[in-house]
């Protein structure tokens, strides 16, 4: 493979790795804004224990999604610098008022609310996870509008040899993102509501104390994916009229095909199950009764994320060979003077420390689940200052 | 209009090695400062809730340059590319060692803070010879002893601001230490805002043109109260008290 090959494969390698975290994070955040609302709102004990229970499996899969994401943020400079030297005065803007508007305060309301149980006012404490929810979706719309401006290069203007920027309003009306960005957000839920339904059918299964815990929350779980299926599918058929027009053969190659076809069959299959099926058990708790029906649920988990991953591989391959569509080549926007050895050391890295720890990530996902809500750190006890004078001392 | 993104720029660089740096000075002297399991928690429990705020510095710096300095952006981060993907190593490392430390069994706690320390360590390395690349005009290979040097005298100032930090919180954020932890992150910035200082004439020189900056200044003008506030408030919350337990 080549040095753009291999360039490419790193950044579709990190690329899709940071995606399946930053896709449960879009799915989970609004639903424990939601509980820690109810439970503000209303007191009950038992909202306060599924806004930390979900809480901490939404943090935890939220650390995979800052480190992944800052490879993705600093490669377009080490490998594609021909990007930004071409387009870079255009597709930087989206990128800088990602940093600046939603993942700097989305960082620090976070940190807010993790660290702010027993110091927060109840109802400030609440709004940080909200604002934290409003952030992770201006995030994935600064994204898109990124994106989109790749896969279809409105308001900008060619002039000696770079792109300049002509109308910024045109970026958020690009026809490749306004259906787009729905789509990324309903597979959120989706991918959100599978979530809590395989967890809550484990513990279902399991015949658990937390029935009550459990029977609730395979109920919002499924809810979710309901809600999360119609505007994934729904935004994904209508994606087929502007990618026909702005992108026409997208679909052509071998990849971008099969992606397509098996995203579409997961969608499919899925939308039935839980429409027809799933959806209707919930009256009488049926689907929290029938326990055989339970180990079924957890297998289906990982199929949002699976489509998902797909999904973008027919939106980034049926791109190719194309950066910026129609406009600047893959191979064009290759960092001059890039060696092989260079891409092979970082690409091993990248790939070596993010999968190991993606690994870590999940099972850490799954402890937690399996403990139970009884075993929950966020929001614990902390630790007296002035117990132990032992570590001041030693200062 | 590119000399107040160069004052952006400027003043995110001096937050992030005023603020984060003593993050990774205290995590790189987890091991001398903390003896015993109990005194690791207390001192990351201290800096616990400052480091998502904290760390998010370099993102925003990395989005600047982007955004306001594309042609630099690129030149810059592929120039020194063997280093910025160290510094990412370490950055991740040493964040999975903070997320992960209290989420596996007690058994696996050291490996974690191992990787706190050595990601810590890595991080301050790496800022210490990716300014001296920037000062000695972006050599070819910037891993030679003068990087080095640069990386290990960057090592002991965050470390001494760590140090500073700790001592500061762990006597419940007040007293005389106030003014030694704003001295310590001071000299932890100077370096930082002397090179870019430095670096002023070639970045005005690269940046992106006035529409670009316009519609920078026109979204995020009016949002930076917020940032700032919620600086603040961060702050004001942990400045004092109990130690939280998360990581």
């Amino acid at each position: 493979m080549d040095v753009a090959g291999l360039a490419r494969l790193q950044f579709a390698v990190t690329g899709s790795l940071h995606f399946l975290f930053v896709v449960l994070t879009l799915g989970l955040a609004p639903l424990v804004a939601i509980m820690h609302t109810r439970y503000a709102i209303t007191g009950n004990p038992l909202l306060e224990r599924m806004t930390r229970f979900w809480g901490q499996i939404y943090v935890i899969n939220y650390a995979l999604g800052i480190v992944t994401g800052l490879v993705m943020e600093f490669q377009f400079g080490l490998s594609w610098s021909g990007l930004s030297h071409y387009a870079g005065d255009v597709f930087g803007a989206p990128l800088a008022l990602e940093t600046l508007l939603a993942f700097f305060l989305e960082s620090t309301f976070l940190g807010l609310w993790i660290f702010g149980w027993h110091r927060l006012p109840r109802r400030l404490h609440v709004a940080c996870i909200w604002l934290v929810t409003l952030t992770a979706y201006a995030s994935a719309l600064f994204i898109m509008v990124a994106n989109s401006f790749l896969q279809n290069p409105v308001g900008a203007a060619e002039e000696g040899g770079r792109l300049v920027l002509r109308d910024f309003g045109a970026l958020f009306t690009n026809p490749s993102l306004v259906f787009a960005l729905p789509h990324v957000l309903g597979a959120g839920l989706w991918a959100g509501g599978f979530v809590v339904m395989g967890a809550s059918a484990y513990h279902l299964f399991r015949r658990t104390q937390e029935r009550e815990f459990f029977t609730r929350s395979l109920r919002i779980g499924v809810l979710t994916s309901l809600a999360g299926s119609l505007i994934t599918v729904a935004f994904g058929f209508a994606q087929f009229g502007p990618i026909h027009s702005v992108q026409p053969g997208k679909f052509e190659g071998v990849i971008p095909g099969l992606s397509l076809g098996l995203m579409i069959l997961i969608g499919e299959l899925l939308q039935l199950a839980v429409m027809f099926v799933l959806a209707p058990l919930l009256i009488r708790d049926l689907l929290a009764r029938w326990r055989w029906l339970h180990p079924i649920l957890m297998a289906m988990t990982p199929l949002p994320f699976a489509a998902a991953i797909a999904g973008w591989l027919v939106r980034e391959v049926g791109r190719q060979p194309w950066l910026v569509y129609g406009k600047l080549s893959v191979a064009d926007a290759l960092t001059p003077g890039l060696t092989r050895a260079d891409v092979i050391a970082s690409f091993a890295g990248f790939a070596g420390v993010l999968g190991l720890l993606a690994v870590v990530d999940y099972a850490l996902i799954a402890r937690a689940v399996r403990r139970g809500p009884g075993q929950v750190a966020l929001g614990g006890a902390d630790l007296p200052l002035a117990a132990e004078p032992v570590p001041a001392n030693s200062l | 209009m590119e000399i107040f993104w160069f004052l952006t720029f400027a003043v995110l660089l001096a937050g992030y090695f005023a603020l984060e740096g003593f993050d990774i000075g205290l995590g790189a002297l987890l091991p001398v400062l903390g003896r015993t399991p109990a005194a690791r928690d207390r001192l990351v429990g201290a800096m616990a809730p400052f480091v998502l705020a904290n760390e998010v510095w370099l993102v925003a710096i990395a989005g600047v340059l982007f955004g306001a300095f594309p042609a630099l952006e690129g030149q810059a981060l592929s120039r020194l590319y063997p280093l910025v993907v160290a510094l990412l190593l370490a950055w991740i490392v040493r964040d999975a060692g903070l997320w992960f430390r209290r989420r596996t069994a007690a058994s696996w706690r050291p490996v974690w803070d191992g990787a706190l320390t050595a990601g810590s360590a890595g991080l301050a390395l790496a800022w210490g010879a990716i300014l001296m690349a920037v000062v000695r005009g972006l050599p070819a290979s910037p891993f030679d002893l003068p990087g080095l040097a640069a990386g290990v005298a960057m090592l002991a100032l965050l470390a001494w601001h760590g140090r500073t930090f700790a001592a500061w919180r762990l006597r419940n954020g007040t007293g005389g230490t106030g003014r030694a932890l704003l001295l310590s992150a001071c000299a932890a910035a100077a370096p930082a805002v002397l090179v870019a200082a430095a670096a002023a004439g070639h970045m005005l020189g690269n940046a992106a043109p006035d529409q670009t900056l316009t519609v920078l200044s026109v979204m995020v003008v009016p949002v930076a109260p917020i940032l700032v506030g919620a600086q603040v408030w961060v702050w004001r919350t942990f400045s004092k008290g109990a130690l939280p337990t998360f990581f």
